[in-house]
């Protein structure tokens, strides 16, 4: 239309902006501006009782790097890590159902896993204790039938704390797979299956790979939130293994000690660009 | 919609499962007019404008404590609240809302009355001041009571499952042994840790230098790897669970145990323990100090005392107020501590920026 030969692309106008603009503000003011600080934080002191110093020390970088926080961080990412393969396991074949499913049993399944939402992830986390307790139900329910004869030891245990992240993290992996699953060409399947390739095959050469950005959409989105989601670990993990986020919290109110806090968090946002990049990289492939 | 009525009804019993637990010793009354043996049962007026802005601990305060307060003078109360004076503090500093009423501990207010960050109180406005007991007035950290009136005092005590621990505990010793591994719980607080480790090694509680740090440390690497839960906010859930047999933990926690179940046993360790006193200040940036004051003077009534001191029982400073205390409730060691205990009591002192080193010392040995 323009005359240009080539892709045929529209470039924004006005409208476009307007319609964009508040979005454009919106991260501005509530990302841009919060992570610009942030960052400009981890290089002051802070003194007294809680006035900054814009001194330009790297010395809480310097800090960051001891053992400590190293080890600190390396357990987040590792509990992270352990939840968003165990959500992968669990949620693919839970989404590939839901997707391949007719519209009418498709539309409750998909109430059924959006529906924990509806109450704060706080109580329903909270509810978890009172599931594995040594007083609480499963336990009371395996003694009572004899399987056991001493409770369990369930909970403030690692277990419980990925059990609690798995939970909460579950349907963030569900919802993105199936969304992918959804729009699977039915054709592509049968050519596969006409070419000679078993279901094991149809699944793992042609339905993963055509799944794949649901699949690193879900990772993403349980792998970065959940590294520092403490209030989860806290609650279920009894706080004996320090996670990042409860680190850096404790920066900010009892270490006081903000700037740190802020050099931790720094840190943390350049692993969360990391995990962007390599997922991008992975699906360019 | 079917699915939505039993939704509704799962989300119900999931958040009565998570309410329940013995509901806390509330009173039943409600007095909305004051009785007449006060002399202040009519609130006076203030030219202010009728706000204000209430900022305390979570869990210390009654909800209908602040409303009957809202009722009877006309002032719109907001309140916010904090789990942790550095939390408060932080807030304060920040300068986000203008507060009229904090609740810090001892240790804070001695260091904002340094900075000169309170608003001095005027004794006239409060002449509830007189019921509180000698022992908590001109205290320390703000002599004269220039800008703070005490609220609730209390302590760090050892609270026992006697169902689950047969032996006897006396202290913080006895606490962290090897047969207790894993069915520990101790409050989330790295000053707090220490300070016991500095008992039990007879380092002055508050000079958290390197060097103390230092020696400290051994013992700290032997008693955490014991503790299974570390919580400040609710310790009396695992307790109550039994997901632990014993911990050190806040005196009002401990008091409602004791309170729920008599397997539970309240000790003051032996090698020693702290006093907090939380107190009611104005911050210099109060936008309604007349109406914080009106306020202050309220919650030092006999009446409303007694009611914070049924739903919370820390150890009350108002002895008008203990008089209206039930028999038990007097008698329960982990609210008011005997006259020997409280003498072996200490103080916090504010550390100001070793509260860092502090932390992580705490976090270094919980992260091996």
């Amino acid at each position: 239309m323009t005359g240009h030969s080539g892709t045929f692309r529209r470039k924004p106008g006005l409208l476009a902006w307007l319609v964009f603009a508040p979005l454009a503000i919106w991260l501005l003011l509530f990302v841009i501006l919060p992570t610009g600080m942030l960052v400009a934080l981890s290089f002051a002191e802070q003194r007294g009782l809680g006035t900054i110093h814009f001194t330009w020390t790297l010395d809480n970088y310097v800090r960051a790097f001891q053992w400590t926080w190293l080890k600190v961080l390396s357990v987040s990412v590792w509990y992270a890590f352990l939840t968003t393969i165990i959500c992968m396991v669990l949620g693919y074949p839970v989404a590939y159902y839901i997707g391949r499913s007719g519209p009418r049993t498709r539309e409750i399944l998909l109430a059924l896993v959006m529906i924990p939402f509806w109450t704060s992830f706080l109580i329903r986390t909270y509810a978890w204790i009172t599931i594995l307790s040594k007083e609480g139900l499963l336990n009371t329910v395996l003694m009572s039938m004899n399987i056991v004869s001493e409770p369990l030891t369930l909970m403030y245990t690692p277990f419980a704390s990925v059990l609690g992240l798995v939970y909460n993290f579950l349907p963030f992996m569900i919802l993105p797979i199936y969304s992918s699953v959804e729009r699977l060409d039915g054709a592509m399947i049968e050519a596969a299956h006409d070419l000679g390739a078993g279901p094991v095959r149809a699944f793992s050469q042609v339905i993963i790979p055509l799944t794949s950005p649901g699949i690193a959409a879900g990772a993403l989105l349980v792998f970065i939130p959940s590294i520092a989601m403490f209030a989860i670990t806290n609650l279920m993990g009894g706080g004996s293994q320090p996670t990042i986020g409860q680190v850096i919290y404790n920066q900010f109110t009892a270490g006081r000690n903000q700037p740190f806090g802020a050099a931790l968090g720094t840190l943390l946002l350049m692993i969360f660009i990391l995990a962007l990049y390599l997922t991008k990289r992975y699906r360019k492939e | 919609m079917k699915m939505k009525a039993t939704l509704i009804a799962a989300a119900a019993t999931t958040l009565m499962l998570v309410g329940c637990g013995k509901p806390a010793v509330t009173t039943e009354e409600t007095p909305t007019s004051e009785s007449t043996a006060s002399p202040d049962a009519a609130a006076p007026e203030t030219s202010e404008p009728k706000r204000l802005s209430v900022f305390s601990w979570s869990e210390y305060i009654p909800q209908s404590v602040i409303d009957d307060f809202a009722t009877e003078t006309g002032i719109k109360v907001s309140v916010e609240n904090y789990a942790s004076n550095e939390e408060m503090l932080a807030k304060l500093m920040a300068g986000g809302g203008a507060y009229d009423i904090i609740q810090p501990s001892e240790y804070v207010v001695e260091a904002l009355v340094k900075e000169d960050a309170l608003h001095p109180i005027d004794h006239a406005a409060i002449p509830n001041l007189k019921y509180i007991g000698p022992d908590f007035l001109n205290m320390a950290f703000d002599p004269g009571n220039k800008f703070s009136v005490p609220f609730m005092a209390g302590t760090v005590g050892i609270i026992v499952n006697t169902d689950l621990v047969k032996d006897e505990i006396r202290g913080y010793t006895d606490v962290f042994q090897e047969k207790f591994k894993g069915r520990i719980v101790v409050l989330d607080d790295a000053r707090e840790i220490v300070s016991w480790a500095f008992e039990t090694l007879d380092i002055p509680i508050n000079e958290f230098t390197p060097e103390n740090l230092e020696k400290a440390k051994p013992l700290l690497q032997k008693w955490l790897p014991l503790v299974r839960v570390y919580d400040s906010d609710s310790p009396k859930t695992s307790l109550i669970n039994g997901d632990v047999a014993l911990g050190v933990v806040w005196g009002g926690e401990g008091a409602k145990l004791l309170e729920e179940n008599e397997k539970f046993k309240w000790v003051i360790p032996a090698e020693g323990s702290h006093l907090f006193v939380d107190s009611l200040a104005i911050p210099k940036t109060a936008k309604h100090p007349k109406n914080a004051e009106l306020f202050m003077n309220y919650i030092l009534r006999p009446e409303v005392s007694k009611r914070i001191s049924d739903e919370f029982p820390y150890t009350n400073p108002n002895l008008a107020a203990r008089k209206l205390l039930t028999p038990e409730q007097l008698s329960n060691p982990a609210s008011f501590p005997s006259e020997e205990e409280m003498k072996s009591l200490q103080l916090f002192k504010d550390i100001g920026d070793q509260a860092s080193q502090v932390d992580e010392l705490v976090t270094t040995i919980k992260a091996q």
